[in-house]
Parts: structure tokens; sequence; C-alpha cells
């Protein structure tokens, strides 16, 4: 900031109008300086929130299978579109989407598989023999103590079907026939209903 | 404890000029220029608005950068996933779209500053060129921006201007192959518009700047002086500070307005091009209505030649300028002239924004 106002610096210091003056000007420089730290800065902000937000795959419901294929205790291991590999187990009777659980098979240890063990009722890790319950929530082991859990995806049963929110593969997918989450979810589902072939394996 | 620090400042000083020998003195000479009074009313400062909205275009041109996917598979999933999905991307997307639109405003204002104060006039004759390639080159951003949405009127405006390069005489053909990448429009076209619209025509701008920034600081600004003006007034001010203060709050205004607009009237996501079917009603970017209108009068040939006619005069004015003002010995000649261009292009603008077909 440049202060050699001549017309200011050759009046006596301790002036009134002088120290009025220098008072509102100081005032509107920290009010505009003020004013674009916090204009640009906000920006810079949203900028950087912009650029982070693209933390998550897009997600489409899938068909898995008929649930009178899947026993009460069974699992099977599923292979995603974007080729993550989740554990969908039937864990107790009924044919409410309550009934299922879709847990990723990657153990949030350090990145083993880990797989259902029915007669136990739990998952386990053979890497660092982590447990989890039936929930997916680590019950022993390094997880445990880090209180590490599977990650859940949404399940939804429809009309004898089981569905799955699944990560997808990329935006070529997407491109097939959908332009709004809605349409991607009803071609899901009207693929599924075609009989196209899952991609599950038992 | 006060000393160390004094000592300890002196030595980063010395460490600093030793490595940059610039002193503060010699930067401010370097960067600062007298600029003439008239330059405190804003309209005479335009030219700096272009460049402020140019720095906008670049700030948010990266950020939409890094979600866009220049394919026809994927070009309006992406621009789609910026405008509803990426957390502020439809404000980016807005403020890119605003951005363009006060840019090329701000470009055609100055230009007619220019124009009518006769600033162009020996020996700027060289820097109107120099502004006459920022324009088009303003306008080719604009065009090849408004490509890459890939939604219907994009997809058929890019066509329209593709085959509107064709008929350039001799070199129509070739024009076309390289714009498009091929004979048609194909899968690798849009990349082709992305490169152009993101790398190419940048770079072009911003040394087509220097150089008319450069043009600028070794003429000087042209000279005004207004008849409500005391004559003890100083006629020059410094750059730096005060210039700089006038471009900030220029810049901070236009920042406010383009935000509200954003928000306001975010840009949308119009169909998905389809290349089988064209639109009822197609129209170019506002921006694009003269030529639009243009074509509509004349057969593609004499549009396109007389296009080329009246855009080439531009280009030459200064000195077609000179030459009628020696012909006839009225120095007004051109503000007659710029009035009747004004009137007719700003005619067929509204004309054409206002009819359908």
């Amino acid at each position: 900031m440049d202060d050699s106002d001549s017309s200011h610096t050759q009046r006596p210091h301790g002036a009134g109008p002088t120290t009025g003056r220098s008072a509102r000007r100081l005032f509107l420089r920290v009010a505009m300086a003020g004013g674009l730290v916090a204009g640009y800065g906000t920006l810079g902000v949203m900028a950087g929130r912009f650029l982070y937000s693209n933390g998550q795959p897009s997600r489409r419901w899938q068909f898995v299978t008929t649930i009178d294929a899947l026993a009460v205790g069974d699992a099977i291991l599923y292979e995603a579109p974007n080729g993550a590999k989740l554990i969908i187990a039937r864990q107790k009777e009924g044919e409410t989407d309550d009934c299922f659980a879709a847990l990723s098979s990657i153990c949030p240890h350090l990145g083993c598989l880990v797989h259902w063990e029915p007669q136990n009722e739990r998952f386990f890790c053979p890497c660092h023999n982590g447990i989890f319950d039936k929930g997916g929530k680590a019950i022993s082991g390094p997880p445990a103590a880090a209180g590490q859990q599977l990650t859940r995806f949404p399940v939804k049963v429809d009309r004898g079907r089981l569905f799955v929110l699944a990560p997808v593969e990329s935006l070529l997918e997407l491109n097939v026939a959908c332009r709004s989450h809605t349409t991607c979810r009803l071609a899901g589902h009207f693929r599924a209903r075609a009989g196209e072939p899952r991609r599950a394996e038992v | 404890m006060a000393a160390s620090r004094t000592g300890w400042k002196n030595r980063l000083a010395a460490w600093w000029a030793e490595r940059v020998p610039v002193s503060g003195v010699q930067l401010r000479e370097l960067t600062n220029e007298p600029v003439p009074n008239h330059l405190k009313k804003w309209w005479f400062a335009l030219g700096g608005t272009p460049a402020y909205l140019f720095l906008i275009q670049v700030f948010t041109g990266i950020l939409l950068a890094f979600y866009y996917q220049p394919s026809p598979l994927t070009a309006y999933e992406s621009v789609a996933y910026i405008t509803r999905h990426a957390e502020y991307g439809w404000y980016f997307r807005s403020l890119h779209k605003w951005g363009a639109t006060f840019m090329i405003a701000a470009v055609i204002l100055h230009q007619m500053r220019v124009y009518f104060t006769g600033a162009y006039r020996r020996p700027r004759e060289l820097n109107w060129v120099i502004g006459m390639c920022l324009l088009l080159c303003t306008l080719l951003l604009g065009f090849t921006g408004y490509s890459l949405v890939y939604e219907q009127l994009s997809y058929w405006g890019a066509q329209v201007a593709a085959n509107l390069s064709e008929a350039v005489p001799l070199a129509g053909s070739v024009l076309k192959h390289l714009l498009l990448g091929g004979p048609e429009y194909n899968e690798r076209t849009l990349a082709r518009f992305y490169v152009i619209h993101a790398a190419v025509l940048p770079v072009t701008l911003i040394l087509l700047l220097a150089i008319h920034i450069a043009f600028v600081r070794l003429h000087g600004v042209t000279e005004l002086r207004f008849e409500d003006e005391e004559q003890t007034e100083p006629r020059y001010y410094n750059f730096f500070p005060d210039h700089l203060y006038t471009e900030l709050c220029i810049g901070l205004v236009l920042m406010i307005l383009l935000s509200a607009l954003a928000t306001i009237f975010p840009a949308v996501m119009g169909p998905k091009a389809n290349p089988l079917e064209t639109p009822e009603v197609i129209k170019p970017e506002w921006f694009f209505y003269v030529v639009f209108r243009w074509l509509k009068l004349f057969s593609l040939t004499t549009a396109i030649v007389s296009a080329g006619f009246i855009v080439a005069a531009m280009f030459l004015w200064p000195w077609i300028d000179a030459l009628l003002i020696r012909l006839t010995g009225n120095r007004e000649i051109s503000t007659y002239i710029g009035v009747v261009a004004t009137i007719l292009l700003t005619g067929m603008t509204i004309y054409e924004a206002l009819v359908e077909h």
C-alpha cells in the first residue's frame, strides 16, 4: 500500500481532520482487503470441495439371484460390475430386505478376502484372524481392535428376486440407456427382469 | 533480541537480492506506467475487463477439466455429473458459461470504445490487428466451448459450423477435415474441440494478449481530454496502485454479477446430442446470431465470401479509415460508418433472437 499522498502527509500529526481521515482510510483498507480475502477465499474453498467430491463410485441396483436359490445361513460371492467382491448372505428366514446382507468381502484391516462360516455365523479373515459378526461388525482380531467393520451395501427384495446397490464399472456403463439416476435404476431393473445372465458365483 | 531479528531479516534480504537481482524501485518502474486521467471513467478501462474475465475462465475451466471427458460416449454424462452431482459443480459451470458471455460482450465493448475514439489510428494500427485476432480467438473459444457440452443444440451448431467452413473457397474441405478430424463428425471430433478450446486457443490468446499489452506500453494509452475537465488537473495518475485498485473494484463487481447470474440463471442440461434428429428450432449462442441471420439472407457462398470481406475490412480498418479521410477530408467518417454498422449488427442480433426461424 502506498502512503505517499502528499496532501495528507504534509499536515501536522494529531490534527483532528487528519486523524479522522487516516482512521477512515485504515478502516476502508482493512474492509477492502478483508472483503477480498473473504470473497476469493470462499471461492478457493468451493473449488477445493468441487475437486475433492469425486470420491464415491456410482452405484446401481444389480440383480443377484432369486431368493429361493439362497438358503438361510448360506452366502454367495458376488462380483459387482466394477469388479468389487461382495458377500451376500441370507441371515434369517423370511423374504424381507432385512433377511439379507450384502457386505464387502474386503477385510478393512489389510485388504484380504473374508469368507462366511455358516456353522459359526461369522465372517473370517484368514490373513490375521479377523472375525466379523453376521452384520459385518468386527468382533475379534486387529479389525476389532481398530473398531472396523465390513462395508455394507443396501439390498432389496422385489417379487422373489434379490438386488444389491452395487458399484458400477464406469461412465460407459451409464451410457447404455441412462440419463438420470432414476432411469439408471430402472434400466438395471429391466435388464435383470429380461433374464440377463447374473454375475454371481456361488 | 531485536538486533538478532534485524540481522536475520537483513541476511534473508541479502540472500533474496543476490538470487533475484531486481530492486523494489526497479520493479515498480517496470510495472508502473502513467495512466491518462480518462481511464478513471470505467468504460475507458474496459480493456482490463476481458483480461480479468479470461482469468476467471482459466480458473473455472481448469476446475471443469478435472471432470470433463471429451468423447461422445461420456461428454454429456460428465457435464451432467458436474452440474448435478459434483459439489458446487453447477456453480463453476454456470460461472464459466456466464463468464464467456461477459468476456465476449466486454471484448466487443472494448473494441467499440477503441473504434469510436479513433484509438486505432497511426501509430497504433498493428495493435488494432492484434485486437481483431483476440476477438476472433474469443469467439472461437465461445464456439468450441459450447460444442463440448454435446447437447442437441451444441452438436448441431458444430455440424453447421463445420459445413460452413467447407463452403470457404479453395481451403474449405481441408478446413472442415481439420476441424472435425475426418470428413464427418466422428468419435474423435470432441477431443479435437477440447484441445482447441482448452489448449490451443488459450495459449494463442495469452501470447496475443502479451503483444497487445506490450504495444499499449510502448505507445502509451491514447490520451483523451473532456470538455468538463479542468485544465489544471494532472493529466496522468499511477498505474500502481491507483489503476490497479480500479481494476480490482471492477473485478469484484464482475464477480458479484457473475455469481448472482450463475445462481439465478444457472447453466442447465438440454437434451443429449442425437445425430439422427435435428431439433425443430436451432440457434447458436447469441454472439453468432448475426452470422446465423446473415446465412439466411444470402446463398451459402455469397454469405461466406461477403462475411470474409467484412472481417478482412475490419482487420484492415485503420488503413481503410486513413484512405477514407484522405479522400473525403472528413475525420468523422469512421464514426458514421461505425454507427450504421452497430445499428445493423444489433438489429440483426435482436431480430434473430426474436424469431423462431
